[in-house]
């Protein structure tokens, strides 16, 4: 019962956190002086035109109009215009892009894919490469290996992902020429050319974040190595691997867990600069787009996907901690 | 607000200055490169920043020569070659005539015209084409017909029953035009996008830009946003029915999405399929730098002669600049020589000094200088006309409204330091893309000063001047940022716009740059140029007069 009671709060709030998204979103844009029918009003573009624009894709409204009628399309649909060239958006409808000609859910879908190879793969080398060298240089305190860990690390969150990238793209593409520069293809049409080809941005994405995983997990594995149980667990005589492995990385995991949580859900929401960089086509490369295009329908769609991932991924990472910390089970 | 940093401008173009001088990247940019001769065959790889390919007619503002004209034909096509002004010639159909003064125009449709699918190209779907660009839904493309045609205010497109009447097509290849008014270059208004056939009763759906019907040489067989456009041949089409067109490879892939760096990269490096590529989007400054130390790749920069007008608009509907005289001495204050090293390191790859509104390549181009100056500027000279204007101590608090990116701000600095020097001083504000757009084009003009630069639309000078100078175009979404009004002006436009011999209408327009810059409401800085880079067994490639594009229809590719 108190289980589903925190479940429902939670959801509650994600609700809320949401709703307050698509607001904030609804009111900055109306806010600065952005036309979204500007850009489908064509040149020249006459009062007329504009007018006949923003009626057709219902920016004719105030925002306090347009945010129900966004909220009511998610549940039951909406249409824009009226007879041969309507446009049906069928619930749940999160808006339609004038510019791509699709709705923004069926965009998302679309991208999903890339982005998710990106960062999940990404993910995965930067937590063992993150964790593997944060233990090390705790364990190796002090010597060669500890400092060769924080220099790199210190270059690896200094340096911009766009200028490894490329850094990466002209070393490993061009000059020594060992691997493709960019592209996508998909899991599915061959698993190997997916990887082969991704193998570039996930390297330069995990060393952009592998080096602050290695510095929290080094300062808090020195931490933990000084406490008492660990002292304890030493003293019954375990071994120093079951010290580390079993003791010492849970107490560590806490910490990494919360900035892994958002770091994959903000990733997941579009790993911007490296898809441009890449020419890979996420859901990254879609905000730029619709930022840079006026698509206000798509920036409020990409915007609220960003922010659903980043608030399920708080979601999960609480779930994670009760699995790893008894301190924080509800019952 | 950004306040202004001249210093950090003049160090930033200071050091592209001597990275590229470093590189001898003063050398004099080529307007076309290589000399093998372009073959028929093979697949031409463009690669492009863009995520999306836009290929409905009614909703593209793209050039005659470009990416939709591979896929549709106009009834009019541009011929445009370097050295050349660009003409307008056949490419549906004839390039019109007319009986009364520019009223009234047919056109008549080669014989034997056919889409992609087979079925006859008619003078009825080329007039469903351009009346389905008047449908709400499809709106967003080059709409100059829109208010030309008459009754076509109020026409909302045929898809709710009604025809626009001011369109005949009493057969099957003849297609006459009923204008609100005479107008002298409605052959080139014809070679905009809505002039594509679509078949008639087609292209209700909002994605027909993905599967168009094809009139040109090639269709699109596969097309995925983000990633790639794949165009295939077009069986139906014939190279002896279209002038324009030369359709030598067998395919043309569009690579979506791809960042410009990395394309620079990519073809500097000429391999595999890239030897077969080039790029959709403009080489900048920092990268030709970096290719003036690969030969290979230096020998595949392609720059325009010209481009788009860089100019200095002055509110004319705001003090001081409600003063001619003030509006002259900032003719001679400006440093163009600065400008053009904020713009681009040097003057060779920024474009040539600007001293007219018509640019290069466009009928009716007189060369003349209102203004003879120093391109650094005379400061003394601009003081002494600020003196009899009645401002002997030179000019304080005016608002430089400059827009974000493409170097904009760097610019502006430039400009702001030179005037300094003639005792004016200007205050850089630098806002968003949206808000300079919605700043400069609506009703409020608060700004002083504003940077832009113009490139027609249609090689005609009435396309150089009219959408910046006539007073129908101050604000509601207009560009005459100037706010210039001069009623025997706006009188002369309509003249010119009516006389149907291009010859005569050139001298009209000659006349209207001349008259206009007699006012100075803006200050010519510089016809910017557009560098491109392509791979090594790409052919043909060039950069006419006009526009600054290369001409993606005669593109070919070598074994």
């Amino acid at each position: 019962m108190r289980i589903a009671v925190h479940l429902a709060s939670r959801l509650a709030s994600a609700l809320l956190v949401l709703l307050l998204v698509a607001l904030a979103t609804f009111v900055v844009f109306y806010l600065v002086p952005a036309d979204p029918a500007q850009a489908s009003c064509g040149r020249p573009c006459t009062p007329q035109s504009l007018a006949l624009a923003r009626d057709f894709m219902g920016f004719d409204k105030p925002w306090w109009q347009q945010l129900p009628e966004f909220l009511v399309g998610i549940v039951a649909g909406r249409t824009f215009g009226s007879g041969a060239t309507s446009i049906t958006c069928d619930a749940p409808c999160f808006g339609y892009s004038f510019q791509q000609n699709t709705d923004v859910l069926t965009l998302l879908g679309d991208r999903l894919p890339v982005t998710a190879s990106v960062a999940i793969g990404a993910a995965v080398l930067w937590l063992l490469a993150g964790i593997g060298t944060g233990v090390v240089a705790a364990l190796k305190r002090g010597t060669a290996w500890d400092r060769i860990a924080l220099a790199t690390s210190v270059f690896g969150v200094s340096a911009p992902v766009y200028l490894v990238g490329l850094l990466g793209i002209l070393l490993f593409g061009f000059t020594l020429d060992v691997v493709p520069v960019g592209g996508y293809v998909a899991f599915t049409t061959s698993p190997v050319d997916w990887a082969w080809r991704l193998v570039l941005p996930w390297c330069v994405l995990a060393f952009a974040h592998a080096a602050v995983y290695a510095r929290v997990t080094r300062t808090q594995m020195l931490d933990t190595l000084g406490e008492d149980y660990i002292r304890t667990a030493r003293a019954k005589g375990l071994t120093e691997t079951k010290v580390v492995g079993k003791h010492a990385l849970r107490n560590v995991l806490l910490p990494v867990v919360t900035i892994f949580g958002v770091d994959l859900g903000s990733l997941l929401g579009g790993a911007v600069i490296t898809e441009r960089v890449f020419g890979l086509p996420g859901v990254g490369s879609l905000m730029i787009d619709a930022a840079y295009g006026r698509d206000l329908p798509l920036l409020l769609g990409c915007t609220l996907f960003a922010a659903f991932l980043i608030v399920l991924a708080n979601t999960l990472v609480d779930l994670c901690y009760g699995a790893l910390d008894p301190r924080a089970r509800l019952s | 607000m950004t306040t202004s940093r001249p210093l950090g401008a003049v160090a930033v173009a200071t050091a592209i200055t001597l990275v590229l001088a470093a590189c001898g990247a003063n050398d004099q940019p080529a307007t076309q490169a290589g000399s093998d001769k372009a073959e028929r065959g093979g697949t031409l790889r463009i690669l492009s920043d863009g995520q999306t390919l836009n290929y409905d007619p009614a909703k593209s503002s793209n050039l005659a020569i470009t990416s939709l004209a591979l896929v549709h034909r106009r009834l009019t096509g541009w011929l445009n070659k370097p050295g050349e002004q660009t003409k307008v010639v056949p490419d549906l159909a004839d390039t019109g005539k007319t009986t009364d003064g520019g009223k009234t125009w047919t056109f008549k449709l080669q014989d034997g015209l056919k889409f992609s699918d087979g079925s006859p190209i008619t003078s009825a779907d080329v007039k469903w084409g351009i009346e389905r660009s008047f449908a709400p839904a499809f709106s967003g493309g080059l709409g100059y017909h829109k208010q030309l045609l008459e009754g076509g205010g109020d026409y909302r497109g045929p898809f709710e029953g009604a025809e626009l009447k001011s369109i005949e097509t009493p057969d099957n290849t003849t297609i006459t035009f009923h204008l609100a008014r005479p107008y002298g270059d409605w052959p080139w208004v014809v070679s905009t996008p809505a002039f594509a056939p679509v078949p008639k009763g087609k292209g209700a759906e909002p994605d027909y830009g993905e599967h168009p019907v094809a009139s040109g040489p090639y269709q699109i067989t596969k097309y995925q946003k983000g990633v790639e456009a794949h165009l295939t041949r077009n069986t139906n089409w014939s190279t002896d029915k279209d002038q324009v067109r030369a359709g030598l490879p067998d395919e043309v892939v569009f690579q979506l999405g791809q960042d410009a760096s990395v394309i620079s990269q990519r073809l500097a490096a000429d391999s595999g399929d890239d030897k077969f590529a080039f790029g959709s989007s403009f080489v900048s400054p920092a990268q030709l730098a970096q290719l003036s130390s690969n030969p290979s790749a230096k020998s595949r920069v392609v720059t325009s002669k010209s481009g788009a007008l860089a100019y200095l608009s002055l509110n004319t509907t705001k003090a001081p600049f409600d003063n001619l005289k003030v509006r002259q001495a900032i003719q001679y204050a400006v440093d163009r020589t600065s400008f053009q090293i904020a713009s681009a390191g040097n003057a060779d790859l920024a474009g040539a000094v600007a001293t007219t509104l018509i640019t290069e390549g466009i009928e009716g181009r007189e060369k003349f200088d209102l203004y003879p100056t120093q391109p650094a500027g005379e400061p003394e000279k601009a003081k002494k006309l600020l003196a009899e204007a009645g401002f002997p101590n030179g000019i304080t608090g005016l608002d430089f409204l400059v827009q974000q990116g493409n170097n904009f701000p760097e610019k502006a600095q430039s400009l702001q330091a030179s005037l300094a020097k003639a005792g004016i001083q200007a205050t850089i504000r630098t806002v968003d893309g949206d808000s300079y757009q919605t700043e400069t084009t609506g009703e409020k003009a608060d700004y002083s000063l504003t940077l832009s630069s113009w490139q027609p639309d249609f090689p005609s000078a009435n396309s150089n001047i009219q959408p910046l100078f006539a007073s129908s175009e101050i604000g509601n979404g207009g560009y005459n940022v100037s706010r210039y009004r001069n009623p025997e002006v706006d009188k002369a436009i309509e003249e010119a716009q009516a006389t149907v011999d291009p010859v005569e209408a050139g001298k009209k327009w000659a006349a209207l740059d001349k008259k206009i810059l007699g006012d100075a409401p803006i200050v010519p800085l510089i016809y910017t140029r557009n560098s491109f880079l392509h791979g090594s067994k790409v052919a043909n490639f060039f950069i006419a007069d006009f526009p600054a594009y290369p001409n993606y229809l005669q593109v070919g590719l070598t074994k």
